[in-house]
């Protein structure tokens, strides 16, 4: 019971990190249809800066988060104000000037910050751990799950409630018509690309304790995100949180299972969904 | 189209590799191969407009098949391990052909990426599909070709590459030119109209991605005699990524856009990592954005064009 519990809090904290990846990109996708290859990197550089700020510097976690989420943020900004504004409804160009980020982010990184990997870092009040049916489990974990949810019901407020998450899901159906009604979608598509590169960035802190701080983070976490897209659904946030859970939960009981079959069940989640259900368990058609 | 361009490019090929270094050599093998699996590509992705993102599944299963041949039963006679290659190659496309055409559109793309990656943790974790202690297949040595008296060395491995290449290009050719071809660029452009005509247009994919597969399986085998090596990588998107960035970067659609695509990538890659190991992602990042934002339809378009400009100003005949 107890090895029960703790897989499955494991896979929780697991699956919010990979829900905060994959929830921005899926987004974009869905309302912007624009592929992100770089979203990963975007991810990569929250979590050197957020590495600089938290630990370097020395100042609290939060304002790691913060910075994080903020550099990627605008580096996201730049690059869908700069370039990617001119490649709307052209899958190929985005592919290539979008892979081609995840090269040139990677490379500054290295260059910036060297190619040593960070060890994991946390909030100093985070460091230790809780006792759950007399096993330890770190607490680091639980705020990443705590975080994780906050989040979630804040962005499903945004996508749900708010003026905003009107529009986009109004562009996501028909965007001549949203246009046609007045709505400055160009204006949508530069604030939510922001807003998911922040979330991208601030995941890169978040998720610092679980994944560190690597110069090859850049195409670990896209491959992450991909997989957390597909078993989800693209273009909800409720699809990227069942996504991310359900595959943060089957990865931690594989490894505990099949150790020697590590990311191999990730992998098959994936194909079983894309048999049974195509367009994911929660997607939008698009 | 005249023929005297091609032939003129065939002997260059041919000749250029007496006057070059054995690293020269190899490097425009590297080349071959490389133009060669972005070509089958472009059938899928360029002639179909299917985004593929698992295209190196069919590579990396060419290679394997060759590599294990070699690692279990010792076989290194290419009239074995060739045919063997292109089979399982085929096979998987044939496979992975059903389960990703059940999709379109991005659903395509995520669904080739995950086909693609479970091969790769398929190759990852089966000691059986492994060298002893280590991740891949090593030891593969250049093919015998059953000649007595003749072993491959670096440059007769390139003359064989070369005519592998001169092979499929020409089938490949044909194939786009053909009845068949003109269908797939009418699906590309308008599926539903295609298919009021009367076209079985699933079929008519699914043919183009079996085909497409079969040719990045050849380039594949061949790959593995030029590396020595293969490794569960060759199997995945960091391998998938190489012919679509090359099909966009040469130009799309174009029947020689990805040979030129692929020109530029191995070149630039070798080059900037000779005189820039720090910087060359950086170098081939940069590139790939550039291209994008002032040679938008391709290396090889724009290079095309210029070509002409030049010939009508000298009145080069067009063809």
């Amino acid at each position: 019971m107890d090895w029960f519990v703790i897989n499955l809090l494991n896979g929780m904290s697991y699956g919010m990190v990979l829900f905060l990846i994959a929830s921005g990109m899926s987004i974009v996708l869905g309302a912007m249809g624009i592929i992100n290859l770089a979203h990963g990197a975007f991810y990569m550089v929250g979590a050197f800066v957020g590495w600089t700020v938290a630990v370097k510097c020395g100042a609290t976690f939060g304002l790691g988060i913060l910075a994080g989420g903020l550099s990627a943020g605008l580096v996201g900004l730049a690059m869908e104000r700069g370039l990617l504004r001119h490649l709307y409804k052209q899958p190929n160009e985005q592919v290539l000037l979008t892979f081609g980020f995840v090269y040139i982010l990677s490379n500054v990184c290295l260059w910036v910050w060297g190619g040593w990997p960070r060890p994991p870092f946390t909030a100093k009040f985070l460091v230790g751990s809780f006792e759950i049916m007399g096993r330890s489990f770190p607490k680091a974990r639980i705020a990443i799950i705590l975080i994780g949810l906050i989040l979630a019901v804040g962005l499903w407020w945004l996508q749900d409630r708010t003026r905003m998450g009107a529009i986009v899901r109004a562009g996501m159906d028909d965007k001549e018509t949203t246009m046609g009604l007045g709505i400055n979608l160009e204006l949508a598509f530069a604030v939510i690309f922001f807003i998911s590169s922040f979330i991208a960035g601030a995941a890169g802190v978040i998720g610092a304790q679980l994944l560190g701080v690597r110069t090859d983070l850049g195409m670990e976490v896209l491959l992450l995100a991909l997989i957390v897209i597909i078993v989800g659904g693209v273009g909800s946030i409720q699809g990227a949180l069942l996504g991310g859970i359900l595959i943060g939960v089957i990865d931690a009981f594989g490894k505990a299972v099949f150790p020697q079959l590590a990311m191999f069940t990730m992998y098959l989640t994936m194909i079983v969904v894309l048999i049974v259900r195509p367009t994911g368990l929660l997607g939008r058609k698009i | 189209m005249t023929a005297a361009p091609y032939l003129a490019i065939a002997l260059i090929l041919a000749i250029i590799p007496l006057f070059l270094s054995t690293y020269g050599q190899g490097l425009m093998t590297r080349f071959l191969i490389f133009a060669l699996f972005a070509m089958s590509y472009n059938v899928v992705f360029g002639y179909a407009g299917l985004l593929s993102l698992g295209h190196a599944a069919f590579f990396g299963a060419g290679g394997y098949a060759v590599a294990l041949l070699k690692l279990h039963a010792g076989v290194d006679l290419f009239w074995i391990t060739a045919p063997l290659g292109l089979v399982v190659a085929t096979l998987v496309a044939g496979l992975f052909g059903i389960i990703a055409l059940r999709a379109s559109g991005i659903y395509f793309l995520l669904v080739t990426f995950a086909l693609g990656q479970m091969l790769y943790s398929l190759a990852w974790n089966v000691k059986w599909l492994n060298s002893k202690g280590m991740q891949g297949i090593t030891g593969i040595t250049l093919p015998d070709l059953g000649i007595p008296g003749l072993s491959l060395d670096t440059i007769s491995f390139y003359y064989m590459v070369l005519i592998c290449f001169i092979i499929s290009f020409v089938l490949l050719y044909r194939l786009v030119r053909s009845p068949f071809g003109l269908a797939l660029v009418g699906i590309r452009e308008d599926e539903s109209r295609m298919e009021a005509v009367g076209y079985n247009t699933w079929l008519y994919k699914y043919t183009a991605f079996v085909i497409s597969g079969a040719f990045a399986g050849i380039a594949g085998i061949l790959f593995a005699y030029y590396n020595f090596f293969v490794s569960p990588k060759h199997l995945g998107i960091a391998t998938s990524f190489l012919p679509m960035v090359m099909a966009i970067m040469g130009g799309l659609g174009t029947f020689l856009g990805p040979v030129i695509g692929a020109a530029v990538y191995v070149f630039v890659e070798t080059f900037a990592s000779i005189f820039l190991p720090q910087r060359w992602p950086l170098i081939l990042g940069g590139l790939f954005v550039l291209t994008i934002m002032f040679a938008r339809e391709g290396i090889g378009v724009y290079l095309l064009r210029i070509w002409e400009k030049v010939s009508h100003r000298y009145g080069i005949a067009e063809s």
